[in-house]
């Protein structure tokens, strides 16, 4: 094999590798949107003032908190798997905190911001479930109504979740029932009304 | 010698050989001896340059118009258009290394190209599924697919797109509060090649770029990778790699001609004159040492404390090896900045055991003094005047430091301004004037 065809062949050896990255994230994300157990999270109050994201909805999910049984044996910024169940009305909640990935039930990569000792509850960011891409120019339309819609006064609004395993995708922002998409069809006069 | 001077050489030999200085078969084996004298071509600088602009610019055409995120197109055709601008870019690469492997435009073009593709293929793939967070990761990831392309293209642009990436990933890294000590190995990773360049030529283009991007990568990776335990770590780390750069250039890389040519040497020196600048302040000095040992996480603290131990041991020792060897060498600048390590060290132990900052702070004073006057007074003596001015700047930061500290009147402020800018002036109008003199005589 001469000089050339080596390199062709390590080339596409190199390229397979380049191609299986997001190869494979699609897999995982597909799998787990089509095979999933589907969580309903409600969405936090939003600060207003929070800047415009441009091409995505920049989500919030609850709960924010979780009770663990000792603050002292977590650190700040560390990576945590929130196990999940379901409250009354069919929204999620977080049973338990782990420190590793629990085997058998749905768990959702979490990070630890503060902590509460009088509480004793840990502070999280679910730093994996914080975008909903739109199509460019419809993302700040809908960023707007779902700031308006995550108002203390006016909570209408939720995420689904699919999880599968330990693995999570956001699969759709809903407005009072609605999917965005369909939602913003209905209301066509929040277009630019709050921008 | 260097291709200037092989050129020169090259140009000399019909006259010499004329007049009998050379016999014609000395002058064969002079030309077998150096070998090609590679001739000046800027246009084929040119041709590579637009070459690399050209591919990246349509790179990002295609991600611009991807990045609409077409809401028309259903999920899974998003996700497989995601693939579309890598699996252009690998089939223009394939067709780089079939049909122009000799030319450097196409290999460095097409290199980059695949280089970008992959990251943007990744974030179209995650705007699709609405995948976010892991900055980091998506950061390491992209660079080591991307490694490869610079040995298989035998090109530049990728391995500077790669150490971008490495230094990115260690920032960001140490933002989450990761350990990112792991960017040392992963610059080894690059090194091979570049040492390929440099053995077919030290004062190469590809070498002397990459070895600026290496500086740059190094600096900001050396303050992100170290001091988790050892509060004022980078005082020691820092004298020490500056102090490296600038002796492992004039050693090994002395005959370059001009700024642009001697990176290791120029960015050290530049580094080392604005680290001694900082350090004749007294806040460098403060809350540092082992009295101030952070020891926030116990858990972690072997780990944390390795690249500490490591860099702040490792930097400093290979730059005092070097000053050794220029103590044999006689070079008085390298013996003169390169000792700057051990004035780090000296200053630190008097920091730290004394808890006083005064005296670490006014030996560096004295310290960027006697630099600043040596760079001033052989710069005058030499008619060098690049190196003149650097050492006149080096004072008069120096004095207008210290004329800020201390409670002085406007008045005296004024006149040792004044007294400043008629020195510069002085000394470059009295510099022209030689050399003016002296191109006349010529």
């Amino acid at each position: 094999m001469n000089k050339r065809n080596g390199l062709l062949l390590l080339f596409a050896v190199v390229a397979a590798a380049q191609l299986a990255v997001p190869a494979s994230m699609i897999i995982g994300r597909e799998r787990t949107l089509r095979e999933g157990r589907v969580f309903k999270f409600r969405t936090r109050p939003v600060d207003p003032e929070d800047a415009f994201r441009g091409r995505y909805v920049w989500l919030s999910l609850e709960p924010g908190a979780v009770e663990v049984p000792e603050t002292g044996s977590w650190l700040h910024n560390q990576k945590a798997y929130a196990v999940l169940g379901q409250d009354t009305n069919g929204f999620a909640v977080v049973e338990r905190l782990e420190h590793s990935r629990p085997a058998q039930v749905p768990a959702v990569q979490v990070r630890t911001l503060w902590f509460n000792d009088r509480t004793r509850e840990v502070n999280i960011e679910w730093s994996g479930l914080d975008r909903y891409y739109m199509e460019e120019g419809k993302a700040p339309q809908a960023e707007s109504a779902y700031r308006s819609h995550s108002l203390r006064t006016n909570r209408t609004c939720y995420v689904t979740v699919r999880v599968r395993g330990a693995e999570a995708a956001v699969e759709n922002l809903f407005v009072d029932e609605r999917p965005i998409r369909a939602w913003l069809r209905d209301h066509p006069e929040e277009k630019k009304a709050e921008r | 010698m260097n291709k200037k001077g092989v050129r020169w050489l090259y140009g000399e030999l019909p006259q010499l050989v004329g007049q009998g200085v050379l016999t014609s078969d000395a002058a064969e084996r002079l030309r077998g001896h150096y070998g090609e004298a590679e001739p000046l071509r800027p246009a084929r600088l040119a041709v590579v340059v637009f070459g690399v602009f050209g591919a990246l610019l349509i790179g990002a055409g295609i991600i611009l118009m991807l990045a609409h995120n077409w809401e028309e197109l259903s999920r899974p055709v998003r996700a497989a258009l995601s693939f579309l601008p890598l699996v252009l870019a690998q089939g223009i690469g394939a067709w780089t290394l079939a049909r122009r492997p000799q030319s450097l435009a196409w290999r460095e073009g097409a290199s980059s190209l695949v280089f970008l593709m992959i990251g943007a293929s990744i974030s179209l793939v995650a705007q699709t599924y609405n995948i976010s967070g892991d900055l980091p990761r998506f950061l390491l990831t992209w660079s080591l697919l991307g490694l490869p392309l610079v040995y298989l293209f035998d090109a530049l642009v990728p391995a500077v797109l790669y150490l971008w990436g490495i230094s990115e990933w260690a920032c960001h890294l140490r933002f989450e509060d990761g350990f990112n000590a792991g960017y040392w190995p992963l610059l080894v990773l690059v090194l091979p090649q570049a040492l390929r360049w440099m053995r077919e030529g030290r004062y190469g283009t590809r070498p002397t770029v990459f070895l600026w991007a290496v500086c740059v990568s190094v600096t900001v990776a050396a303050g992100v990778t170290i001091e988790r335990v050892l509060p004022g770590l980078w005082i020691i780390l820092y004298s020490g790699l500056f102090a490296l750069m600038f002796l492992a250039g004039e050693f090994w890389l002395g005959e370059a001609e001009g700024f642009w040519a001697r990176p290791l040497r120029h960015f050290g020196a530049g580094g080392l004159l604005v680290l001694l600048f900082m350090l004749t302040f007294q806040w460098p000095w403060k809350e540092i040492g082992w009295n101030h040992w952070c020891s926030g996480h116990e858990r972690e603290l072997s780990w944390r404390a390795l690249p500490d131990a490591v860099l702040g041991s490792v930097v400093p020792l290979g730059a005092i090896v070097l000053l050794a060897t220029t103590a044999r060498r006689k070079t008085v600048l390298g013996a003169l900045l390169g000792c700057a390590p051990v004035v780090a060290v000296v200053g630190y132990c008097l920091a730290s055991l004394t808890e006083a900052y005064a005296p670490s702070a006014g030996i560096f004073d004295l310290y960027l003094l006697a630099v600043g006057l040596w760079l001033l007074v052989t710069g005058l003596r030499e008619a060098k005047q690049g190196q003149m001015n650097v050492g006149l700047l080096a004072l008069a930061a120096l004095v207008i430091a210290r004329f800020f500290d201390g409670d002085l009147s406007f008045l005296l402020r004024g006149l040792v301004f004044i007294a400043l800018g008629v020195a510069f002036l002085v000394t470059n109008v009295v510099m022209l004037r030689r050399k003016g003199g002296s191109h006349e005589q010529a």
